[in-house]
């Protein structure tokens, strides 16, 4: 079994990742890590816990929020002034799993876990990344891009996401199969900004229909420019999934999880017409 | 393998515990200080049947390692039981036949102290929301939600409807 250990500052933390490479992995709130080690995987030497580390705060100044990477569900869905985000953070697990689950956690989640990230990707988040070689700070797309090209995790410590207060409105809507601590069927979050009648900015997310939380840039065309008909909502609707590549799981089968990311898309769009 | 020791606070008594590497709290609680109301149903997350106060938050003891803990104040059943503060709910489950094998009733009982701590008159619905990570396998989840909206409604000195 791997040893825990904790670093007392991001530099020492930073330090310790680069000089163990793949043997360390980070720990947020370990609702994830705990369950892989739990399920007898032990590939590493060394779990590093993130307590300690004052990473939890959340911030709203000069029209910007900073969410520390390891607040947890529990204080997002605190968070009024962030609705659709404190909805998601509402739908991971329960209550106990809540006071556990971190935001950087969820980042790193895979589909059909993701539904902090998938609010996240709508309202174009960028990482602060503590990392050997210097800060980094991609966009939550980005940094997605960048775990796809290398086919893993990019390297560093997550330390915080941060995000302008939404121009548009925000919805997060969640397919379970139960109405509280129910896994993701798939989720969907929209962000879109409205000027005489006509879409001007349309953020779509997916999660549940890809290897981790993405934009869906086909239905986010769909919409640009139009206006928030019924027809430009189906169109949307339509076009999200056929572009989706969902899994099929023991949650549910990737036939029926296109049909709710249509369904779904639908009826988020639909409260915003 | 390297031992360590933590100190920890449990159920009100200082107590200092060596752990294995990446030992649960779950596993420490239940094989080292015989606490055994925490359960393992399934050590994954998804029952709440290990549900326990770490400093005062609802948490699942499977998913915790014990050196998350170190320096805590951890409250199992047991340690309510001592306090007697969990009476009127253990009452109220049993005169609704809230518990037939009674493998998840210590996690539901610290679940709803939980809740009756935060919010003493939970409507039907905050009652449902907070039990949602606790799973039944064979009463049903109608007795129990009863159960604790009579606890609550006895605790906080009103009729129960
Ligand atoms: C019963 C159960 C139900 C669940 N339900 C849901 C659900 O409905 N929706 C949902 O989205 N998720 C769900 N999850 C998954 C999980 O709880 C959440 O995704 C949670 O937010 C993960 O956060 P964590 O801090 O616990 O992650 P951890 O287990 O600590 O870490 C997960 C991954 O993130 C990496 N990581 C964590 N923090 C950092 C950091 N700061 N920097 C770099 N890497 C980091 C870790 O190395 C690891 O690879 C559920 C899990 C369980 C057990
Ligand atoms: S044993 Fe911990 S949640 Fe099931
Ligand atoms: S009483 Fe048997 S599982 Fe709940």
């Amino acid at each position: 079994m791997p040893e825990y250990i904790r670093s007392g500052s991001v530099e020492e933390a930073v330090g310790l990742i680069a000089e163990h490479g793949s043997s360390l992995w980070i720990m947020g709130g370990g609702t994830i890590v705990m369950q892989v080690l739990e399920s007898g995987a032990d590939y590493w030497q060394y779990i590093m816990g993130l307590d300690g580390l004052a990473l939890d705060g959340i911030e709203r100044a000069n029209g910007s929020w900073r969410l520390g990477a390891t607040a947890t569900a529990t204080q997002i869905r605190a968070q009024p002034d962030l609705p659709a985000l404190a909805a998601a953070a509402r739908m991971v697990g329960g209550p106990a799993l809540q006071n556990a689950a971190t935001v950087g956690g969820n980042i790193y989640a895979r589909s059909p876990q993701g539904d902090l990230a998938v609010v996240l990707l709508a309202l174009d988040a960028r990482l602060h990344l503590a990392t050997a070689d210097g800060e980094q700070a991609p966009s939550l797309g980005e940094f997605y891009d960048d775990w796809e090209a290398a086919g893993r995790t990019p390297p560093g410590l997550l330390t915080a996401i941060e995000f302008a207060e939404p121009a548009g409105e925000v919805v997060f809507m969640k397919c379970g199969r139960r109405r509280f601590n129910s896994a993701s069927v798939i989720s969907v979050a929209v962000n879109v900004a409205q000027k005489d009648g006509k879409v001007t900015e349309a953020r779509i997310a997916l999660c549940g229909a890809g290897p981790h939380a993405q934009r869906c840039a086909a239905a986010e065309e769909a919409i640009l420019g139009g206006k928030l008909d019924d027809a430009a909502i189906a169109r949307a609707a339509a076009a999200a999934a056929a572009a989706c590549a969902p899994v099929t799981d023991t949650v549910a089968s990737e036939w029926y999880r296109r049909r709710m990311v249509g369904v779904y898309l639908r009826r988020a769009l639909a409260q915003l017409a | 393998m390297t031992t360590k020791v933590l100190r920890l606070n449990v159920n009100g008594e200082d107590t200092l515990v060596p752990v294995g590497p990446m030992a649960t709290l779950q596993e420490v609680l239940r094989d080292k200080l015989e606490l055994t109301s925490v359960k393992v149903g399934c050590a994954q997350g998804g029952c709440g049947s290990c549900s326990v106060l770490i400093d005062g938050e609802l948490r699942l003891a499977c998913l915790t390692p014990a050196e998350a803990a170190d320096g805590c104040t951890v409250t199992t059943l047991e340690g309510l039981n001592e306090s007697n503060s969990i009476v009127p709910i253990q009452q109220s489950f049993i005169e609704n036949y809230a518990a037939q094998c009674g493998f998840c009733t210590p996690g539901m009982l610290v679940a709803t102290k939980a809740l009756l701590e935060r919010n003493p008159k939970p409507s039907r619905d905050e009652i449902i929301e907070a039990l949602s990570g606790n799973l039944c396998r064979c009463t049903g989840y109608l007795p129990i939600i009863k159960a604790v909206e009579d606890a609550a409604a006895a605790l906080s000195g009103k009729q129960s409807a």
